[in-house]
């Protein structure tokens, strides 16, 4: 199986993601490998168990972003709920989100770690 | 032609995606902060538009909205938000410092790519409106001034002593026009005014076209009904430029009508012709009087040789030329080096 392959049974929207990279595969893939990256400069969890709530927003936001543009649907889903609970001032549930859903994204990471 | 597209995000799979979509028909720039951002956007004049980031560390993308409405920048540059952010109030924020469009992450390539190229498009045309509009005005108003130069030549050409006396009108009346407006707050006036205003001047005698020969070259001194039907070369002038209002800025046209109607107006009230006193005379009308005063006497004519300059103030402040407002007698004083300076070249280039 290619990583592509493995991303979609995932959950990865990989062809809604082609079409964003103008079909250009070579790039998507090697901006999944950044994302490995990107996942750990803007950890939530730290933030949640430093009850910097700002913080976790914000890295909260940018991961959103990040995941919708990768078309990584579960864990865009999941961060655009964590985003909105702590707008919505209800940290406790966003963290709870987060929890249910690093697995999902370790599992995600560690795919795309070994194509690398 | 603007064909660059800048990039603002700090995270680099972002920027990466959005060059790899536009990178075939546009150049492209990255930014990964918003300071870096107005650095690009104030140091170079190709970016077509700019695709910014709402959320980033240094300054973030309502800075950058901002700091583009300080420079004015945002009136010719269209921004795109692309944004993960659904926050209604920040969304609208953006939209009020003049962003064109919201494109929420994830986008659809092919359809920002669309709305990106309309946007361009569209500001391309508006642009180059403005080009043409700009340099049309520019026409507009070298005609004007060409219209008014044609006609204060004809007057010359009658009132053959007067020579080159418009130029020298001119001249004066812009440097005690400025120096009056420098130094006095209630006659301020902006310099686009006082270029009107030196414009204007040059019209000061156009009723003297109305006026007989025997009367205007005559070499001696004119009778009291001569001085009488020579007065009327005011309203007459008023008269023609009644007649072609349409040939002229508006602006030009009320300054043109006033300085001709009012410069032989005298501040104790006994000019003519409407007997004007003080400040019901527009200082603009008292500038040109002392200015074509000064150029009268310091001019040769039929009826009279040419008095230096120092003789030529003097009887201004002696009241032999009539009463003048104080605060224009001071600004004559503090500018008379240049005035001296001008009227001999002036004076000098008519020989």
């Amino acid at each position: 199986m290619s990583l592509l392959e493995e991303l979609i049974e995932s959950g990865v929207n990989v062809d809604e993601a082609l079409e964003r990279f103008m079909n250009n595969a070579a790039l998507y893939e090697r901006m999944l490998g950044k994302l490995v990256d990107a996942v750990n400069s803007t950890e939530v969890m730290p933030a949640f168990e430093a009850q910097d709530y700002e913080t976790a927003l914000t890295n909260a936001h940018t991961l959103k972003g990040v995941m919708g543009n990768l078309s990584i649907t579960p864990l865009y889903s999941a961060y655009t709920d964590i985003v909105r609970l702590l707008r919505e001032d209800k940290p406790e549930q966003a963290r709870k989100v987060l929890e249910e859903v690093l697995p999902v994204q370790e599992k995600i990471i560690a795919c795309i770690e070994r194509y690398k | 032609m603007k064909n660059t597209i800048l990039i603002v995000d700090d995270m680099e799979i972002n920027r990466v995606i959005l060059a790899e979509g536009f990178k075939g028909g546009y150049e492209i720039l990255e930014a990964s902060n918003g300071r870096q951002a107005i650095e690009i956007i104030n140091s170079n004049e190709n970016i077509a538009a700019v695709l910014l980031d709402m959320i980033m560390p240094e300054m973030n993308g309502m800075d950058v909205l901002r700091e583009m409405n300080k420079s004015g920048k945002i009136f010719h540059i269209p921004v795109f938000i692309v944004t993960a952010s659904d926050s209604e109030k920040l969304l609208m924020d953006a939209y009020d410092l003049g962003a064109v469009d919201i494109v929420a992450k994830p986008f659809m390539m092919n359809f920002l790519k669309c709305r990106v190229d309309n946007i361009i498009e569209l500001y391309r045309h508006r642009n180059d409106l403005e080009d043409i509009v700009n340099e049309q005005v520019e026409r507009l108003n070298s005609l004007n001034q060409s219209m008014v130069e044609t006609l204060a030549t004809l007057i010359e050409f009658r009132d053959c002593e007067s020579g080159e006396h418009v130029k020298r009108i001119c001249g004066l009346t812009e440097i005690l026009m400025t120096a009056v407006s420098d130094m006095y707050s209630e006659y301020h006036l902006a310099k686009t005014e006082i270029d009107k205003i030196v414009t204007s001047s040059v019209l000061h005698d156009v009723g003297k076209i109305s006026i007989s020969d025997g009367i205007l070259n005559k070499p001696g001194k004119l009778t009291r009904e001569e001085f009488e039907i020579m007065k009327q070369h005011t309203v007459k002038g008023c008269e023609i430029l009644k007649k072609i209002p349409d040939i002229m800025d508006k602006d030009i046209y009320n300054y043109s009508y006033d300085i001709c109607r009012h410069h032989h107006e005298r501040w104790d009230g006994r000019g003519y012709p409407d007997g004007l006193k003080g400040d019901e005379i527009s200082i603009w009308a008292q500038v040109v009087s002392v200015a074509d005063v000064y150029d009268a006497l310091t001019s040769q004519r039929v009826y009279k040789a040419a008095y230096d300059h120092n003789t030529a103030v003097n009887m201004i402040y002696n009241g032999e030329c009539g009463v003048f407002n104080p605060k224009v007698l001071t600004a004559f004083d503090k500018s008379m080096d240049k005035i001296k300076h001008k009227n001999a070249m002036l004076q000098r280039l008519s020989c």
